[in-house]
């Protein structure tokens, strides 16, 4: 198959680097002494995938800590499908050629609701049955984690098996069972798997619904299958895999550097945000075990950048040491130290100077919202003033390029919100110019916002397109030199809505767009929106149904079976704050605030380099 | 110190574009802790000319680097680069060149391609006389000019035939690069598509060496220095 593959198909594609493996650091294990076979499915091209941190993590972890084996794939580029198609070869591993049908578990890592369609896609490539009763025995088991899964049930119809939440100890578990079932029957070991903490198993629950459409029911079939899954979590980071010799591709990909996770989880509380939520608690990574992963990862690399990557890196309570540490060890050497996101604070920008001392490109900062009232609303904890002061100190230490990061759309949201946006962007521009003889450049991205689930904003209603269309048209009216707006599709927004909120009677409509020929939904030179509209007309399922509509408290939710360790009490604690435009501390800084998390997952904040005040997990 | 290098790059690797062979490089200098000099400036860079750069598609067997050294022996960093480079490549020879010796860049103009035909010896030899024969040889222009036909007669200079012990007639073709004819090998499997060797009877190919032509001689990079 390799020498097919690299004497007559690759040399008429774009991008072959992608399709050829063979990396510095790809690990190829001996088939026939390996455990369980999985193939690491990642359902987007191989610069975005090999770009995924999660990803490194597992291949490290089960090829050098397991005696089970992990190849990649990647989802093709429709060039490289159809030639694939063309010549009927399919969708292979890039470790040992192996059609991945060849595997035991094909495992999917769910970042983004709309990369589905790519999962259908691969699977079908690789002769797999894309809908999992239609799987025999001798097809391998298809799995998927991230965080998309923490609401698995619109893809329910695609999976043996969901993993929830951290897999470092999930997913040995799972192929470590798989492993000593062999021989069993199918559903026998599927139903051995839903008994993992962590494993969800579509398949062994029933869902009954109201006339109106509501979910009134979902329950296991089986006895001992549970009713509640509970997320997984990895409780000290510290002792947790990371990988010291990540695969180095050849080509570029989207993030090409060495990465440190230097911790996981946030507990900003922004109220919109889906991650926040469903990562909790904070965990850090000590210092010491960063530098040492640091210099090792460089070792074998050679890499020329390190970035600090975490929800919100700037938050971790060592990050100016380490930030000095790493620039000072290796700065003479050529190397960089990249900080992917910044707080909106001065403090922030003398970070970025420091390790940004010569070249000042653009730097990056996240307001959300364009009025006090409504970043209290969704609990961005900035003010007006750190904002001006962050974009001031940025300008008079030399940047001349600002982007904001906006969402329009977002509960309570008035037109006053919108002009709010405006008017801050002419404030940046006017603080930019008295700095720089030319004028500065600003850009600012206005992402539609989407309520997602188990967030404070899952009762919600998101805007529909049309509102979101006018808005768009109201604050395209105002014309600003140098300041360039660009605006995220309102139908993708739309389709990611119904997605994140979805159910499992969705399954049909995924399946018949990716008929349709739906495939890289989120690359908008692909998005079929007509095509997908066209699926939900012939399932007769209502888009509205699952956007536009407002939830009561009391409605029993498709993703409520899932515990992620906050509970909805306190969500709907947050949802009336919310309405009230009422702030949420950190509970780093101000003590518990009674989330649920570190109760119900006998966990705590996890701060390393001092600094935090003490949680106090008792008081509820 | 500066030093010029030979290399190799494997079949597997024949995908990397040009970018990506520097980036493979400069990785690999990392790796090995080789006390590479870096440039001035505010964005220093290692002081590395990739002066040959195999196209996307092609393997090769001498390809040329020159790399400034702060510190080392040709000895030491053979070795160390060897220990680190991807399956598939390595450094074969190495010496150290001076201050003043002329880029490769610049002093490359010749370049020996390989083809490895599924044909009968007789066969492959009559095409060959018939190419040689031929007074122009028009082909679509792949590189930069696209759209515009060139004559590659002028940079074809002598075609060698051998046949292997596997059957196949290997015709390894010496022709001009870089300025002022570049004599592409997707121009050349166009060419030899023309006098009837199908792309599909043509089971490998690859560039052989890099020379620097001057007056008729073919140097290698590596004794031309001066």
């Amino acid at each position: 198959m390799k020498n097919r593959l690299f004497k007559d198909i690759l040399p008429r594609v774009a991008k072959p680097a992608r399709y050829a493996g063979g990396e510095v650091n790809m690990i190829k294990k001996n088939w026939a002494e390996s455990g369980i076979k999985m193939v690491f499915a990642f359902p987007d091209v191989y610069e975005i995938g090999m770009s995924h941190i999660g990803g490194k993590i597992l291949y490290g972890l089960v090829n050098e800590k397991s005696s089970h084996l992990m190849e990649r794939a990647f989802t093709p580029w429709p060039d490289m499908e159809e030639l694939l198609r063309q010549e009927n070869i399919p969708l292979y591993s890039l470790e040992s050629f192996t059609p991945i049908n060849q595997f035991d578990v094909v495992g999917c890592s769910m970042q983004y609701e709309m990369s589905i369609t790519n999962v259908l896609n691969m699977l079908d490539m690789g002769d797999i049955s894309v809908l999992a009763k239609d799987r025999q025995e001798n097809e391998p088991f298809v799995v998927a984690g991230g965080p998309v899964v923490f609401n698995p049930e619109p893809f329910a119809d695609f999976f043996d098996a969901f993993m929830i939440g951290d897999g470092e100890e999930l997913l040995l578990e799972v192929l470590d069972l798989l492993e000593a079932s062999k021989g069993q029957a199918r559903m026998e070991r599927l139903v051995q798997l839903a008994g993992i903490e962590g494993v969800y198993v579509p398949a062994l629950y029933d869902c009954e619904y109201h006339e109106d459409g509501r979910l009134k029911s979902m329950k296991p079939k089986i006895n001992g299958v549970p009713e509640t899954v509970n997320k997984r979590l990895v409780k000290d980071l510290d002792e947790a895999y990371y990988p010291d010799k990540p695969i180095l591709p050849f080509m570029e990909i989207v993030h090409d550097r060495a990465v440190l996770e230097v911790m996981r989880g946030c507990q900003r509380g922004c109220r919109f945000c889906h991650a926040g939520i469903v990562y909790r608690p904070v965990r850090e990574r000590s210092i010491a075990i960063l530098e040492k992963q640091a210099g090792a990862q460089l070792k074998n690399t050679g890499y020329d950048e390190i970035s600090l990557a975490s929800l919100s890196t700037l938050d971790y309570s060592g990050v100016d040491r380490l930030v000095k540490d790493l620039v000072c060890r290796y700065g003479e050497k050529g190397v960089g130290v990249s900080l992917p996101s910044l707080r909106v604070d001065a403090f922030s920008i003398d970070l970025a100077n420091e390790v940004q001392k010569v070249r000042k490109t653009t730097l990056t900062l996240a307001p959300e919202a364009g009025t006090q009232r409504l970043r209290d609303v969704i609990n961005k904890n900035i003010t007006e003033e750190q904002l001006y002061d962050a974009v001031e100190a940025a300008f008079k230490s030399g940047w001349r390029a600002v982007k904001l990061y906006f969402m329009f759309g977002l509960p309570t949201e008035t037109l006053e919100d919108l002009d709010g946006i405006l008017d801050l962007l002419w404030k940046v521009k006017q603080i930019g110019n008295k700095y720089s003889r030319r004028p500065v450049e600003l850009r600012a991205s206005l992402a539609c916002f989407v309520p997602k689930a188990h967030t404070p904003f899952q009762w919600e209603p998101q805007d529909s397109r049309e509102q979101l269309e006018e808005k768009r048209h109201h604050m395209m009216a105002r014309k600003m030199k140098n300041v360039k707006l660009s605006f995220h599709d309102s139908p993708t927004s739309m389709l990611e809505g119904v997605l994140a909120r979805g159910d499992r009677r969705l399954g049909e409509v995924i399946y018949k767009a990716w008929q349709y020929g739906c495939k890289f939904d989120g690359w908008s030179e692909y998005f079929k929106f007509d095509q997908w509209m066209r699926a939900f007309a012939e399932c007769g399922i209502d888009t509205d149904f699952y956007t536009v509509r407002s939830r009561d408290y009391e409605e029993l939710f498709p993703w409520d079976f899932i515990n992620t360790g906050v509970t909805k009490e306190y969500l709907q604690l947050e949802s009336e704050r919310a309405k009230k435009a009422e702030l949420t501390p950190d509970c780093r800084q101000e003590g518990c605030l009674g989330c649920g998390i570190c109760k119900n997952m006998d966990i705590n904040l996890d701060i390393k380099e001092g600094l935090a005040c003490e949680s106090e997990p008792g008081i509820q | 110190m500066r030093i010029r290098a030979r290399y190799s790059v494997g079949p597997d690797l024949r995908f990397l574009g040009n970018f990506d062979m520097m980036h493979v490089m400069e990785r690999a200098l990392r790796r090995a802790g080789i006390a590479y000099a870096l440039s001035e400036g505010f964005n220093p860079h290692i002081k590395l000319s990739m002066g040959t750069v195999l196209p996307v598609g092609i393997w090769g067997k001498g390809e040329f680097f020159d790399l400034e050294l702060e510190t080392g022996t040709v000895e030491d960093f053979v070795l160390r680069i060897n220990q680190v480079l991807p399956e598939g490549m390595h450094v074969d020879e190495c010496r150290e060149i001076m201050d003043q010796t002329p880029s490769l860049m610049k002093a490359v103009n010749a370049a020996a391609y390989t083809f490895a035909i599924n044909q009968s010896l007789p066969a492959v030899e009559n095409k060959v006389k018939e190419i040689l024969s031929s007074s122009e040889l028009p082909v679509q222009s792949r590189g930069k000019k696209k759209d515009k036909v060139k004559d590659v007669r002028p940079g074809i200079f002598s075609i060698r035939t051998v046949l292997q012990e596997n059957a196949l007639v290997e015709i390894t073709m010496l022709v001009s690069v870089n300025e002022p004819l570049n004599v592409r090998f997707d121009e050349l499997l166009e060419l030899l598509d023309r006098f009837g060797i199908d792309r599909a009877e043509v089971l490998d190919f690859y560039r052989e060496t890099n020379y620097i032509k001057k007056d008729n001689k073919f140097y290698s990079p590596l004794e031309k220095v001066s």
